[in-house]
C-alpha cells in the first residue's frame, strides 16, 4: 500500500515537472513568437515636419488636396508613403490641414466644389471645409494636423 | 506478373493496413433513402480541394511585397501558359465555396442533422465556415490592386471598433500604415496559417461524420442500408463533375478581375467587397457613430453565436423542418436580411466603367509627343508607355513626365517647354488605365474634346474621377447646362457672370477645338 502510495505520489510529481517544463517552453516560444508578431504595432512613428505646398498655391478658404511624401521603413524597405492633405488657407500666413483619411472606415475623401463639402465614397460622410462632420456615419471630425509656414513653404506634421 | 503484383500489394498492405483504410473509407453504411441532398458536402470538400491545389501553383509565381505582387499576379495571367484560368479557378473558387458552404449549412438546418449526437461535428462546420471567410478575407489584399487596398483599408479599420481596436489594427497592418508587412502577414496567414486551421478542422468534420454515422433522411426508409461506395459515391461524383463544369466554364470564359495598381492617393476610386461581404459592407452604412459596433461586432456577434449555440437551444429530438419553425423562421428571416443588404449594396454600388476616362485618352495622345517616344518605343532604352508599369510614386511619375531628364524630383525648376501639370496629370491617367485594359475606340469629336480638357480644363476641374478639384466637376454638366450656355461660358465666363474667375478661352480653342468640347460636355449628363 504504501509502496502503491509512493508511486502515485512519484508519478504525481513527475508529471508535474513534465507540465512545468511544458509550461515554461511553451511561455518562452509564445513570448517570442508573440513578440515578433505584435512587434512592429507597438513601435511608434515620431512625427516630422514634411513639406506640403508653397503658400503662394493655396486659393483662400478651399481645401486643396495636396499629396506629402512621408519618407518611412516600410518591414524590410524604405519607402516615401504618400499621404494626401487637404490645406485650407485661412490667412495670409495662416493654414489649416486636414487628414484626408476619412474617421468612419478610412476611405479618402474628396473636395465637392459644388457643394463646397469633403465627401467619403464608401458609406457617404460628409464633412465641411473645417473636417466636421455633417453627415453620414464618421463618428469624428477629420483630423487636423499640425502646420506651419517656412519661407514661404507649408509644412505639416505627419 | 499478375502473381508478383499481388505479392507486392499484400507486402505493402501488411506493412501499413492500406487494405482496411481503403475498407474503412469507403464501405461506410449509408442509410436507406439518403438522397442528393447529402452530396453538398462532398461538393465543398472537392471545392477546398480545387483552392488548395490552385493556391499552390500561384505561390510558385506570386512575390508577396509591394513592389512586385501585382506585375507578378499580371506575370501569371499574361505569360503563363493556363494561368488565367489557374487564378480564375482559385478566384471564382472562392464564391463557389462561400455558395456551397452556405447551401451545405442550410441543408443540415432543413434535415435537422446537428442534433444530439451530432452538435460538436455542427459546431466544427460552423468553425470551418469562419475560416473559409477568413481565406476570403486575406486572400483580397494580395494582387496589391486597388480593390485589394482599399478593401483591406476598411476592413482593418472595421477591427478598430472593437475592444482594443487601435492594438488590433496595429497588429493587423504590422505597424502603423498598411504597407509590406501587412502583405506579409496577410499572406502568410492565407498560405500558413488558415490551411493548418482548415486541414485539421475538415480532419475533425469528417472523423466526427464517421464517429456518428451521417443523418441520413428525415422519415426511416424502408430500403436496407447500402456501402458508400459505388453507391452513394456515384451521386457525389456526378454533382461535383457538375459545379467543376460550371466553375471550369467561369473560369476559362471570364478573366478573373485584375485592377489598376494600388494608389492610396487615388480618392477617386469607390471600394466594394466581393458580393459575400457587401451585406456587411452596406450594414455599416446604418450604424453611423458610435453605434458603428453595433454593425462590425453585435450583429455578425449575435449570428455566430447563435449558429454554434444552435444545437443547444433547439435540443428537442424532432427533425422535421414544420415541427421546428423557430429554427426554420430564424434562418429565414437571417437570410432574407442578408440577401436585402446584398441587394441594396450592389445597388449602391458604383457600375465600372469599362471606357476610359477624357484625362486618359488625352493622356494617350501627349504620350505619342516626341520627347516621351524618344525613349519610350520599341527597341529604346524605356519600354514602351502601354507596357510601362508606374513602379514610382505617382509624384515621381508627374515629376518625370514634366522633366523627363529628371531623376529625383524637386532638385531644380522644370525647364521652358516642358509639359503642364495638366498634361502630366493626363498621362497619369493613361498610364493607370493602360494597365487595366486596351485602348477604347473614340471617335474624332471626343478625341479633340479629350485633349482640350486634358490640356486646359483639368488642371481646376475634375471629369470621371480624374483631374484637380478646385472648379465644379465635370463627369455631369450637361445635365446642369445647355449647350448655348457652356459655349458663352467656355467662350468668356464673366459675359455670363461677371465675378467668374475661369479665364476666356474664346480667343484660345480653334472654333473646332470650341465646337468639340462644348458638343461632349452638353453631352454629359
Amino acid at each position: 500500500m504504501v509502496g502503491t502510495d509512493n508511486e502515485h505520489g512519484r508519478r504525481r510529481f513527475l508529471s508535474r515537472i513534465i507540465t512545468a517544463v511544458q509550461v515554461a517552453i511553451g511561455g518562452t516560444l509564445g513570448v517570442i513568437f508573440g513578440g515578433a508578431a505584435v512587434g512592429p504595432a507597438l513601435a511608434g512613428r515620431n512625427g516630422a515636419w514634411l513639406p506640403a505646398s508653397p503658400i503662394g498655391d493655396l486659393p483662400m478658404d478651399i481645401p486643396t488636396p495636396v499629396v506629402v511624401g512621408i519618407p518611412r521603413r516600410d518591414g524590410y524597405t524604405q519607402v516615401v508613403e504618400q499621404r494626401t492633405v487637404f490645406l485650407v488657407r485661412t490667412g495670409a500666413s495662416d493654414v489649416r490641414a486636414l487628414d484626408s483619411t476619412c474617421t468612419h472606415l478610412g476611405c479618402r475623401v474628396s473636395w465637392d466644389s459644388e457643394y463646397q463639402e469633403l465627401r467619403c465614397p464608401c458609406h457617404g460622410g460628409v464633412y465641411d471645409k473645417t473636417g466636421a462632420v455633417k453627415a453620414g456615419p464618421p463618428p469624428a471630425p477629420l483630423a487636423t494636423l499640425a502646420t506651419r509656414v517656412d519661407s514661404g513653404r507649408v509644412l505639416v506634421r505627419l | 506478373m499478375k502473381q508478383r503484383l499481388a505479392q507486392l500489394g499484400d507486402w505493402i498492405d501488411n506493412r501499413t493496413g492500406v487494405r482496411a483504410l481503403r475498407r474503412h473509407l469507403l464501405d461506410e453504411p449509408i442509410p436507406g433513402g439518403t438522397g442528393w441532398w447529402f452530396t453538398t458536402g462532398s461538393v465543398v470538400l472537392f471545392l477546398l480541394g480545387v483552392q488548395l491545389a490552385s493556391g499552390v501553383l500561384l505561390t510558385f509565381y506570386y512575390v508577396p511585397s509591394p513592389a512586385s505582387a501585382y506585375d507578378s499576379v499580371r506575370h501569371l495571367m499574361d505569360h503563363v501558359a493556363f494561368g488565367g484560368v489557374t487564378r480564375g479557378l482559385h478566384y471564382f473558387g472562392a464564391s463557389f465555396i462561400v455558395i456551397a458552404s452556405v447551401i451545405h449549412m442550410l441543408r443540415v438546418v432543413a434535415f435537422g442533422s446537428y442534433k444530439r449526437p451530432r452538435e460538436v461535428t455542427w459546431i466544427s462546420g460552423v468553425l470551418l465556415l469562419l475560416v473559409i471567410l477568413a481565406f476570403a478575407l486575406t486572400g483580397y489584399l494580395l494582387p496589391w490592386d486597388q480593390k485589394a487596398y482599399w478593401a483591406t483599408t476598411v476592413t482593418i479599420n472595421v477591427a478598430r471598433a472593437g475592444p482594443l481596436g487601435e492594438y488590433v489594427a496595429g497588429v493587423l497592418r504590422g505597424g502603423d500604415t498598411l504597407g509590406a508587412l501587412t502583405l506579409l502577414r496577410w499572406y502568410s496567414a492565407h498560405v500558413f496559417l488558415l490551411p493548418a486551421a482548415l486541414v485539421t478542422l475538415v480532419a475533425a468534420h469528417l472523423g466526427l461524420m464517421r464517429r456518428h454515422g451521417i443523418s441520413g433522411p428525415l422519415r426511416t426508409s424502408s430500403e436496407p442500408a447500402k456501402p458508400f461506395y459505388p453507391y452513394h459515391a456515384l451521386k457525389d461524383t456526378l454533382v461535383v463533375a457538375a459545379v467543376f463544369a460550371l466553375l471550369l466554364a467561369l473560369a476559362v470564359t471570364i478573366p478573373a478581375p485584375l485592377e489598376a495598381l494600388a494608389d492610396p492617393t487615388d480618392a477617386s476610386y469607390v471600394p466594394r467587397p466581393e458580393w459575400y461581404f457587401l451585406s456587411l459592407f452596406q450594414m455599416l452604412k446604418y450604424f453611423p457613430g458610435p453605434l458603428e459596433p453595433v454593425a462590425t461586432m453585435v450583429i455578425p456577434g449575435l449570428v455566430v453565436g447563435g449558429l454554434l449555440a444552435l444545437p443547444f437551444l433547439d435540443r428537442r429530438p424532432d427533425r422535421h423542418p414544420f415541427k421546428r419553425p423557430l429554427v426554420i423562421a430564424s434562418f429565414a428571416i437571417v437570410g432574407a436580411g442578408i440577401s436585402m443588404l446584398t441587394y441594396l449594396g450592389m445597388k449602391d454600388s458604383p457600375q465600372v466603367s469599362e471606357e476610359w476616362s477624357p484625362l486618359a485618352i488625352a493622356g494617350m495622345e501627349f504620350a505619342r509627343d516626341e520627347r516621351c517616344v524618344r525613349c519610350h518605343r520599341p527597341g529604346g532604352i524605356a519600354n514602351i508607355l502601354d507596357e510601362t508599369r508606374m513602379r514610382k510614386e505617382p509624384a515621381w511619375t508627374l515629376g518625370h513626365v514634366r522633366d523627363p531628364e529628371m531623376i529625383t524630383i524637386g532638385l531644380r525648376p522644370v525647364p521652358a517647354g516642358g509639359m503642364s501639370d495638366a498634361q502630366a496629370q493626363a498621362i497619369l491617367s493613361f498610364m493607370r488605365e493602360v494597365r487595366s485594359g486596351s485602348a477604347p475606340t473614340v471617335t474624332s469629336g471626343e478625341r479633340s474634346a479629350s485633349i482640350v480638357l486634358g490640356r486646359y480644363c483639368a488642371s481646376c476641374h475634375m471629369i470621371d474621377g480624374a483631374g484637380a478639384s478646385s472648379a465644379p466637376d465635370l463627369s455631369n454638366v450637361g445635365a446642369r447646362h445647355d449647350l448655348a450656355w457652356l459655349r458663352r461660358w467656355v467662350a468668356n465666363p464673366e459675359s455670363v457672370d461677371p465675378l467668374a474667375s475661369m479665364p476666356p478661352f474664346g480667343d484660345v480653342l480653334t472654333p473646332q477645338e470650341m465646337d468639340a468640347v462644348t458638343n461632349y460636355l452638353a453631352g454629359r449628363r
